[in-house]
């Protein structure tokens, strides 16, 4: 067991307290920045439309049941006919939205870099120099040697327990820590939630989106090659005249919808 | 001064409730919103921005151009230049029938954001309140070409069709509306009503199916009831059918004249109530 250390209860005061303060008013700082730089996501007219109709493809393919077989036939035809069906011959331009070519993603790129990870860089950096040279804070649970330089940034002392760490790994431990405070105050979709970002900007790089749409539509048509009619209203008079209608609260006024 | 702020939360959530209900109770909504805005203004916060647009096509609806060019200096005041209010700027001009005017409004917002719908379908409004349906219809479809999952724009451009009876096409608007709806058995009445103004044997076939469609998602549903005893009795009176056929129709409409009466009843035991 390693020999406990006894800190300064100033270095409580002085040192943890203020780094939990800097690390969250930073970052809602950097909520209120990132609402501020937003830019608005313009979706072009081809997007819009194109997107309605993957959609009315799938109601198709799920819904078509409904509809009597040959208006079916007649839709999947305009679909997926050989010579110019819409899903088989509509090719949309494809640029992959390398962020070298694309202005707006670039700018973007940018002003994501600004907001999170520069300030990170600058504050981790200040508060190491800052609070340099004392051990701040005893993680719970037991390191290995391998992590000391990493952890005990300033203090040179060679027999020293990996667990005891310096300012800036605290620090470091705030920016993630504080994550769940930031939904609580700013609620869910703040701007301040670094790892989020990071995420999103690796989840990304994988989504390009232009592509999709030919890739989308090929996935359609095979769909909707495979969809049969199976219409649901081949036996509705028998599963009506099963019963008895139910003429329950027929006239009453609290009728929320007409009859008629 | 307690039941004072009693009615000013009451009438606040009537408001509300009109508003996502999508009721189009006018009259009541300028009475009241007019009492709200000018009693209790400073009561609402940021809610009275809302009620400013609910109130003003509501007033526009009455002809209140007073109230609604309140509301609109109010609404301008605090969000210039957004395309929202600017739709609001044109329904107004729309409800004087300057629709020149108001065109060129929607042009201007179509300008800054080819894809807002509301502009263009205010426009296609226009059309048909000079009464140009075929123009009309003409946009329509271009409208539905590039928005096709616009369900209010189906749905309008069936009574456009309608009118014009031009029935096929028509039929065809409702199919997208019961497929994107299947549960509703509206769509599924009017559907079998086409059918059944279609005419021919096919079509009164399918029309008796979606009657039957229609009395099964609501039991309730009168008019599909009488639509599903028309369509079975006039199938069975066509000299063209089978014996076979003939004599199933004969007894859905038998089936369907028995609910019919069984519901006079009911009505019959409620007046007596």
């Amino acid at each position: 067991m390693a020999p406990e250390l006894l800190l300064d209860s100033n270095i409580r005061l002085w040192v943890v307290l203020p780094i939990v303060f800097i690390t969250f008013l930073v970052g809602v700082i950097r909520h209120y920045v990132s609402i501020l730089l937003q830019s608005d996501k313009k979706l072009t007219l081809e997007q819009v439309s194109d997107s309605q109709v993957l959609i009315r493809s799938r109601i198709l393919r799920e819904n078509g049941k409904y509809i009597p077989k040959q208006s079916f036939l007649m839709r999947k035809f305009y679909f997926n006919n050989q010579e110019d069906g819409f899903l088989k011959n509509t090719k949309r331009k494809v640029v992959p939205p390398s962020p070298m070519t694309d202005p707006s993603m670039l700018t973007d790129m940018m002003k994501g870099n600004v907001t999170n990870v520069l300030p990170m860089i600058l504050i981790g950096g200040w508060i190491n120099w800052t609070f340099s040279g004392f051990v701040t804070t005893k993680v719970p649970f037991p390191l290995t040697l391998r992590f000391k330089p990493m952890l005990q940034q300033g203090i040179e002392l060679l027999s020293l327990d990996a667990s005891w760490v310096s300012s800036a790994s605290w620090y470091f431990l705030n920016v993630f820590g504080l994550r769940s405070m930031y939904s609580l105050i700013l609620g869910q979709d703040n701007g301040a939630d670094q790892s989020r970002i990071m995420q999103e900007q690796m989840s990304g790089a994988a989504m390009a989106m232009p592509a999709d749409t030919n890739k989308a539509f090929k996935a359609e048509w095979e769909a909707l090659e495979l969809t049969d009619h199976q219409w649901a209203l081949e036996g509705v008079e028998e599963e009506l005249m099963s019963r008895e209608l139910d003429l329950d609260g027929m006239f009453s006024k609290e009728l929320p919808t007409g009859i008629f | 001064l307690n039941v004072l702020i009693i009615v000013f939360t009451e009438m606040r959530d009537k408001l509300r409730k009109w508003r996502e209900d999508n009721h189009r109770n006018s009259e009541q909504i300028v009475d009241v919103g007019e009492e709200l805005i000018n009693e209790h203004a400073s009561k609402l916060g940021d809610d009275i921005w809302i009620i400013y647009e609910q109130v003003m096509i509501a007033a526009l609806d009455c002809s209140r151009d007073d109230l609604a060019w309140t509301c609109l200096q109010e609404l301008k005041r605090q969000f210039p230049g957004s395309q929202r209010v600017k739709r609001l700027a044109g329904m107004r001009l729309e409800a004087l029938e300057k629709y020149e005017d108001a065109s060129k409004q929607y042009d201007s917002i179509l300008q800054d954001d080819p894809t807002n719908t509301a502009a263009r379908k205010r426009k296609i409004s226009i059309l048909k309140a000079q009464g140009k349906s075929a123009e009309a219809i003409r946009e329509l479809n271009e409208y539905l070409e590039q928005f096709v999952g616009d369900q209010e724009a189906w749905h309008e451009l069936s009574e456009l069709y309608i009118n014009e009876h031009d029935y096929g096409k028509a039929a065809f608007c409702l199919e997208e509306l019961m497929m994107t709806n299947p549960h509703n058995h509206l769509y599924c009445e009017q559907y079998a009503e086409v059918k059944y103004t279609q005419g021919g044997l096919e079509n009164l076939e399918l029309s008796r199916k979606y009657f039957a469609q229609a009395l099964k998602l609501n039991n309730r549903n009168m008019r599909a009831l009488f639509g599903l005893y028309m369509s079975a009795s006039h199938i069975a009176a066509s000299p063209k059918v089978n014996a076979t056929v003939k004599k199933a129709n004969v007894k859905y409409a038998t089936w369907a004249t028995n609910q019919i009466n069984r519901a006079y009843q009911v009505s019959y035991a409620r007046c007596l109530l």
